[in-house]
């Protein structure tokens, strides 16, 4: 069952950062500056840990993973001031 | 001991599988399948990370040389019939221990450690006796909570292991695959339990209990189509990045993707194709009207026992009609069930044809012959096809924005037509792609017989889904408006879709394939797409025997 997740990040490495960036594109939408939102199944999200494992430093950097819940049939109470927020769905791309 | 000298060594690691579950250690090892699960990514991202963090713990140079400290240590024997990769051997001068590493804690089980990897581990201490070792024990390393657990190589565990080394080759030489495991809690874990069906395949043997629906809910992804002409498709990290005239116009994610559908002439990089074969996303290529003009994957299914049964059967008169009866049956059933529910006039007009169809259907049961089977086909199509506009939403003047008066293909005349050959088209690809990727040969049918370049077995495949999803989709797009009148291109008496429409016919076509069914046989709720895989496998389940029928798909 997928969920959605919010995932922020405090880098304080420029490489690392740069580098972070380009592997979460692999697995959500880029946000806002250092946030991505994911929608992931169990095994995704393991995959998704162990990236991030693999490229932060665990001591200078700052990783947060929020489990908004269940992604099928329930909106997350999110308040959003601006743009408005809309959930990743999960359909085919036909270009 | 070993019946069969032709049967390659088992490795310890395929003893573990089978000491697990028996039916899981043959699909692995005998057939080759593998599938992964978020158990197993767990494993090897961990396997990985240990491997990289003890070297730093444990010197790999010996101080002293009777001291013996030995990584990944392969070791045969011809007379047990086994082979191993030893993730460490340890000890001074002849005694040594094997040390096995193991993703997770401790078990809270007796002896701390679980069967199978105590079979796995004695079978390697067994190897290393073999090569004039003294083994007297072993120890897995579990890796989360850092625990080493001693296993003795006493009497009782070698027995155990020395039998399932036997029964393993047993099974393997006769080529009998073991039966599931019954409503075991074993299963929802297990990766292989979308190619397994244990359920399914239990309730179809011998009337088990519901199958609980642990198939539909495994993870997959979902398809890429490229089909604007100039479209070019190239690597970015790991998302696939769609440009057209340099500009990005859309990206996929390749862990999300299952599938990539090129049309015409738009191009994918070398890179990109590279990476889709390693991840095993198939790219099917279309021409510019949808035709399918095949698919690229990687090497190709590893399961050649199910190319032979299938072969097999392919050959077998009796098991083709009786094949091609139940498919023919399931076609006509369903497009009897589209008819009536989707039916917009009064009942009495349609009631007539509905009890043709009924009658069709039960003939199809009748016939010896795959001609005189195909009779029955065309009749019922003809009876379905004459009436099928009467299923289209009409406005305040009861007009219908499209007719069909007649089925035409090659080239198709009308909107409807197009639209119908191209839902077909997107069929064939789409079962083309599923039963490859189970291991079958889509171009081997039963009912359908080869000929050049047409997908036999996707043909007999797609016949039951003709009215459930081409059909379908096209009456959503038209009572939807989703499609009109000016979304397609008429030249030289011919009829297309054009780009924009078959974009909103591709959607349409999508969002069927992800509408869930309540499964008329196992009772769980399923999307069509998976539904596609679990036909896919039973079919592959009939073929070996496993089942006495295929259950084909009908809709109540
Ligand atoms: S699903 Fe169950 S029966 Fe099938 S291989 Fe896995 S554990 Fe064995």
């Amino acid at each position: 069952m997928d969920h959605l997740y919010i995932v922020s990040y405090d880098i304080s490495n420029a490489k690392r950062w740069r580098q972070l960036f380009k592997t979460m594109h692999g697995y959500g939408e880029w946000l806002q500056l250092s946030v991505f939102q994911c929608r992931l199944g169990r095994r995704r999200m393991i995959e998704m840990e162990a990236a991030i494992g693999d490229i932060v430093h665990h001591r200078e950097d700052h990783v947060l993973i929020l489990d908004l819940g269940p992604a099928e049939n329930v909106k997350p109470h999110v308040h959003s001031i601006g743009k408005a927020f809309e959930p990743v769905r999960r359909e085919a791309v036909i270009v | 001991m070993a019946e069969n000298p032709d049967l390659p060594f088992i490795p310890a690691r395929m003893l573990n599988e089978y000491v697990y579950c028996p039916r899981l250690g043959y699909l692995m090892w005998v057939q080759g399948e593998f599938a992964h699960s978020a158990d197993t990514v767990d494993g090897k991202l961990k396997h990985r990370r240990v491997d990289k963090e003890s070297r730093q713990r444990l010197p790999e140079a010996p101080d002293d040389e009777e001291t013996i400290h030995a990584r990944s240590v392969g070791l045969s024997s011809a007379l047990l019939g086994i082979t191993a990769k030893i993730d460490l051997v340890e000890g001074e001068g002849e005694v040594v221990r094997p040390v096995d590493y193991k993703r997770g804690k401790r078990p809270h089980v007796a002896g701390g450690v679980y069967a199978p990897e105590r079979v796995q581990l004695c079978a390697q201490g067994l190897l290393l006796r073999e090569h004039g070792f003294q083994v007297d024990e072993g120890f897995i390393y579990f890796v989360e909570s850092r625990e080493r657990v001693g296993v003795p190589f006493n009497g009782e565990l070698i027995d155990e292991t020395l039998a399932a080394i036997d029964g393993f080759r047993e099974s393997a030489s006769i080529g009998e695959i073991p039966p599931p495991l019954e409503d075991s809690p074993k299963c929802p874990r297990c990766s292989l339990v979308g190619i397994c069906l244990p359920d399914e395949v239990r309730f179809l043997s011998h009337a088990g209990t519901e199958p609980r629906p642990i198939y539909p809910h495994t993870e997959n992804g979902l398809p890429l189509y490229v089909q604007s002409p100039r479209a070019y498709v190239r690597k970015a990290g790991d998302t696939l990045v769609v440009e057209v005239e340099k500009e990005k116009v859309a990206a996929a994610r390749y862990g999300e993707t299952s599938q990539v559908v090129l049309f015409g002439n738009s191009s994918l990089t070398t890179p990109a194709l590279h990476e889709c074969l390693a991840r095993e996303i198939p790219v099917t290529w279309l021409s510019y009207g949808g035709w399918f003009m095949g698919h690229t994957v990687g090497t190709g299914h590893r399961n050649v026992e199910t190319r032979t049964v299938q072969y097999r059967a392919s050959f077998d008169e009796e098991a083709c009609l009786k094949l091609a009866r139940r498919l023919v049956a399931g076609k006509i059933a369903n497009s009897r069930t589209l008819l009536k529910r989707n039916w917009k006039g009064n009942v009495e007009e349609i009631s007539p044809t509905l009890d043709a169809l009924r009658r069709d259907l039960r003939n199809a049961f009748r016939m010896r012959t795959l001609d005189t089977l195909l009779g029955i086909e065309g009749t019922a199509a003809g009876r379905y096809f004459e009436n099928f506009s009467g299923m289209f939403k009409r406005d305040e003047n009861e007009k219908i924005p499209f007719d069909l008066t007649t089925r035409n293909r090659r080239p198709p005349r009308d909107p409807v037509n197009a639209m119908l050959s191209f839902a077909y088209a997107m069929l064939t690809r789409e079962w083309t792609v599923t039963l490859a990727a189970v291991g079958l040969d889509p171009y081997r049918g039963f009912y359908h017989q080869a000929r050049f370049g047409r997908p036999a077995l996707s043909l007999d495949m797609m016949e039951p889904f003709r009215p459930l999803i081409a059909d379908s989709t096209v009456l959503m797009a038209i009572n939807n408006g989703e499609v009109q009148p000016d979304d397609f291109i008429h030249a030289a008496g011919s009829c297309n879709l054009s780009e924009k429409g078959r974009r909103s016919f591709i959607a349409a076509f999508e969002r069927r394939m992800s509408q869930e069914v309540t499964h008329p046989i196992f009772r769980y709720r399923i999307s069509y797409r998976r539904l596609f895989e679990v036909q896919a496998r039973l079919l592959v389940r009939f073929l070996l025997g496993e089942i006495p029928n295929f259950p084909v798909f009908v809709t109540r």
